[in-house]
């Protein structure tokens, strides 16, 4: 019931994004454009002689992918749910049988769909101008692993941003909060930088934290970085931290409805 | 077993005030002052299956938060209720899939698609047998006269065709008990009479209780034999509209019009038990008389020349409701 629940929500959504397709394909554009800026600062750094320990082609892979990397596990849910706490259109939700995290959901899947279809000419594009240097493994098993990584990503980034926005059930404003995620987010998950040219003595940080598994880690899958016991190890990471995060979230729900009582709620 | 059985339910928010002002803004960063609400105290009452029930009051007054709590948006402070036996604050999906709220002022329907969308999407969270549910949106919509809408993007509708629209989504899963904050609120006369027939029309053909909140006495008037007079989160009557009058308003207005003004002196003494009330015209007397008087009076205007027009009506609700709620503050100005 909750999977049928869910699809209608991703169908609705799907409908409801077609409604402004052409401000999608702005939004794509710019999530394109983030990672060929870099990626030409690296090109160029890499042509004045600077030491990397990354390739021409390991940078080229990486920062062609990284955008579709980036819109397939990207997330806005936060935003969304804080607003409708604070303003009480999350009522509606509470009424119905379901728990409101599937009209969530359903909007960040039912999105992602339309995105994908105006994102991945775009790469396509892209990968073509950079023909050279594209290295696509051709391996099966690293696209099927980095294929597998992409879920527990995106659910990863949905549930802490979630987490995140139903802080508002206790704080008035979290949008500061959810802004500063935002920006270390993408640094800590090597949305600006490939998380191997941070310094060594960082390694075990990188590691550790949350946010390589949001974007890093599927890259470093596909790009052939990561030994087997790593990936195994990746993947238990991002397990361990989707089931905590999920804990989280029950937990704050559980007391946040006990008072929310938004005016007009 | 009653629908609805509400015990001494107490619901206190917490808010914090500062003083307007940059100076205000940076006291309340280091100190701020509490303040606590009751907006609904000691709260009692039963409405049994089948019932439409008025719930009146003020802004202000605890309707919203009486309806929030019985739909289990808000969690009590104290006290109880039960709706269709169940605990509304522990959102049980087995009692959510029996309820529905309709918000005048909020929207369930999704803005950008048609409604058929959120119909659709409402089948497959209460887990409607296509059949049926095709069935019960052909009949609602056939009801409300919004078949040629469900095409239709939500944004493109006027907001009458929206709330029936809204009507329809709420309705789709047969709740046994439904809950209406204001539902006609912005409308023209045409749909308020629409909206109202089509509440009647459900009550009467599936049973389900009602309780609703109207600032247009016309709602209630059309809809509710029982109301609730509610003001400052506590109950001031529980009753029928004819009890409420009687008990609120011991008098009758008696409208008559004469052909010519009557003599001064012969109306002053044939109304001397009534209270006159101000006209335009010199030829019509308005009259507030004791209920038991009414007739009486009546006859003795009759004697004082050609009458062309003569009533005798109720007083209006909305003086009864604001003769119930000044006396209720009075008593509590003076205690």
């Amino acid at each position: 019931m909750i999977l049928r629940t869910l699809w209608r929500h991703v169908a609705c959504n799907v409908a409801m994004t077609l409604e402004y397709r052409g401000a999608f394909l702005i939004y794509m554009l710019n999530t394109i454009a983030g990672p060929l800026v870099a990626l030409g600062v690296w090109l160029a750094a890499s042509e004045h002689g600077a030491a990397l320990p990354f390739g021409r082609d390991q940078l080229v892979t990486y920062y062609v992918l990284l955008s579709l990397v980036v819109m397939l596990t990207g997330t806005w849910a936060a935003m969304f749910v804080a607003e409708s706490i604070r303003t009480g259109s999350l009522s509606p939700l509470l009424l119905r049988p379901v728990p409101p995290i599937l009209d969530y959901l359903g909007n960040n899947i039912g999105e992602k769909v339309i995105k994908l279809m105006l994102l991945l000419p775009l790469v396509l594009v892209v990968g073509l101008l950079f023909r050279d240097d594209l290295r696509l493994p051709g391996d099966p098993v690293l696209w099927l692993l980095f294929a597998l990584s992409l879920p527990g990503a995106a659910a990863l980034a949905f549930l802490l941003d979630f987490v995140i926005g139903s802080l508002a059930f206790w704080i008035e404003d979290v949008n500061g909060l959810v802004r500063v995620k935002n920006v270390a987010g993408a640094f800590l998950a090597g949305q600006y930088v490939p998380l191997a040219l941070f310094p060594s003595w960082l390694d075990g940080f990188l590691t550790a934290q949350p946010f390589r598994y949001t974007i890093s880690f599927p890259l470093e899958i596909l790009t052939g970085q990561l030994a087997p016991e790593a990936a195994a190890q990746g993947f238990a990471v991002q397990l361990a931290y989707c089931a905590a995060l999920w804990g989280c979230y029950r937990l704050l729900w559980r007391a946040g409805l006990r008072q929310y009582a938004a005016a007009g709620a | 077993m009653s629908a609805i059985i509400v015990e001494h339910l107490t619901k206190t928010y917490r808010s914090y005030r500062r003083e307007a002002g940059l100076r205000g803004a940076i006291a309340g960063l280091i100190r701020r002052e509490t303040t606590v609400t009751r907006a609904v105290e000691d709260l009692s009452f039963t409405i049994e299956p089948g019932e439409i029930v008025g719930f009146l009051g003020p802004n202000g007054a605890g309707k919203t938060t009486t309806l929030k709590l019985l739909c289990g948006l808000l969690f009590p402070t104290s006290g109880r209720a039960t709706v269709l036996g169940h605990t509304p604050s522990r959102r049980e999906p087995d009692y959510l899939r029996r309820i529905a709220l309709v918000m005048g002022q909020k929207s369930m329907l999704w803005w950008d698609i048609p409604a058929m969308e959120t119909l659709l999407l409402h089948r497959d969270m209460y887990r409607l047998p296509d059949q049926e549910f095709r069935r019960t949106v052909a009949e609602l919509s056939g009801m409300l006269e919004v078949g040629h809408l469900l095409g239709v993007p939500v944004r493109k509708l006027s907001l009458g065709e929206r709330m029936k629209l809204e009507l329809l989504a709420a309705l789709v899963h047969r709740p046994a008990v439904l809950f209406l904050d204001e539902p006609t609120i912005g409308l023209d006369v045409i749909s308020q009479q629409r909206v109202r027939d089509f509440l009647r029309d459900l009550n009467r053909a599936s049973g389900t209780t009602i309780l609703l909140t109207s600032h247009y006495m016309d709602d209630i008037q059309a809809l509710c034999r029982r109301v609730l007079l509610i003001d400052h989160g506590r109950l001031q009557f529980d009753g029928s509209l004819a009890a409420l009058a009687e008990a609120a308003a011991p008098h009758k207005i008696l409208s008559a019009v004469f052909a010519e003004p009557p003599p001064a002196e012969a109306l002053r003494e044939a109304t001397r038990d009534a209270v006159r009330r101000p006209t335009d015209d010199p030829r019509q007397v308005r009259l507030a008389v004791p209920r038991a008087e009414a007739a009486d009076v009546a006859a003795r205007l009759l004697q004082l020349g050609r009458v062309v027009d003569l009533s005798i009506e109720e007083v209006p609700v909305e003086e009864i409701i604001r003769v119930v709620f000044h006396a209720a503050r009075q008593e509590e100005a003076q205690p």
